[in-house]
């Protein structure tokens, strides 16, 4: 049992004289806020200072984040939702490329990434690769024209995966989800494709789907458009909770 | 030789002449695969006038 375990929950009477054995149990009870990691750490363990044992909670004002002790370090408090969100990079002016460093990693198997607002200076498409892999991308695209012409693309062994979201001269869009980039395993890669009213190359929409055949763990990829260049917008990386 | 700028995370500078010489090829496959599809689109099209069919007839009868 913990320094700060609890066998019971105490209830006092009218007219009970309070020890400081009592007064303690009220004042180590609840979640003592700090306003950041260093005023926590400095908290517990001293003369007159609770100790830290497993079970402890706090909140920090800095981060906004709860977080308990194990017994060797503090933990997030898990949260409810299946999607974490990584990272969020603001495109910069006139880039031809954009580089997400420590995108994956061994916390989750499965990502979503999306990119939304900016621009770019032609109507184009996203290509994207993962760390510096220039090889045995497959892709393909299943597009229907907003006046109701169907049609596709794909290619195999490709330098990139190409094709798989929206360049107009008034919005960015892509959408994808990426199955297992950092294990050892095929990156599998699924989304949706919808070109902004000013794109004018499908007129229309679709699905991309693809496979990069290798077995290499990444943790960065790189999306760039195919023609011109892209500013603003924002590029979110999402994980999906393992479990 | 045009210039490109490259942006890793939060930082953008021009690019080295090794990663200028990727974009330029990775945007020369992609030009490569337009012109493809815009040749078969032709070639689709020109059987399709051939029969005198429009894309519509042509879907309603080959499926």
């Amino acid at each position: 049992m913990g320094a700060n375990a609890q066998t019971s929950v105490p209830t006092f009477t009218a007219g009970e004289i309070l020890t400081a054995a009592n007064m303690n149990i009220s004042a180590r009870t609840g979640i003592p806020v700090f306003a950041d990691t260093t005023a926590r750490d400095a908290a517990f363990g001293g003369t007159g200072e609770k100790t830290l044992a497993e079970g402890q909670f706090c909140f920090l004002e800095d981060s906004n984040s709860t977080l308990f002790y194990d017994g060797a370090s503090w933990q997030a408090v898990a949260s409810a939702s299946g999607l974490t969100l990584i990272s969020a990079t603001t495109i910069g002016s006139a880039v031809s490329t954009v580089t997400v460093s420590n995108a994956f990693s061994a916390t989750y198997d499965n990502y979503k990434i999306m990119i939304t607002g900016g621009a770019g200076s032609t109507a184009s498409r996203f290509q994207m690769i993962l760390g510096a892999t220039t090889t045995n991308y497959a892709i393909t695209i299943l597009y229907n024209s907003y006046n109701n012409t169907a049609s596709g693309l794909g290619g195999s062994a490709q330098s990139a995966w190409f094709n798989i979201g929206s360049i107009s001269t008034d919005t960015l869009q892509l959408n994808i989800d990426l199955q297992n980039p950092y294990l050892t395993e095929n990156t599998f890669l699924g989304g949706w494709y919808a070109e902004g009213p000013a794109t004018g190359f499908i007129n229309g929409a679709g699905i991309v789907s693809g496979i990069l055949n290798n077995t290499t763990s990444y943790t960065d990829f790189t999306v760039s458009p195919g023609s011109g260049t892209i500013t603003g917008g924002t590029i979110r990386v999402y994980g999906y909770q393992n479990s | 030789m045009a210039t490109y700028k490259i942006q890793i995370d939060d930082l953008v500078r021009n690019a080295t002449a090794k990663e200028t010489a990727a974009i330029e090829a990775r945007n020369a496959e992609i030009e490569a695969q337009a012109e493809a599809q815009a040749a078969k689109a032709a070639a689709k099209q020109a059987v399709l006038d051939k029969l005198g069919l429009t894309a519509d007839e042509a879907a309603a009868l080959f499926g």
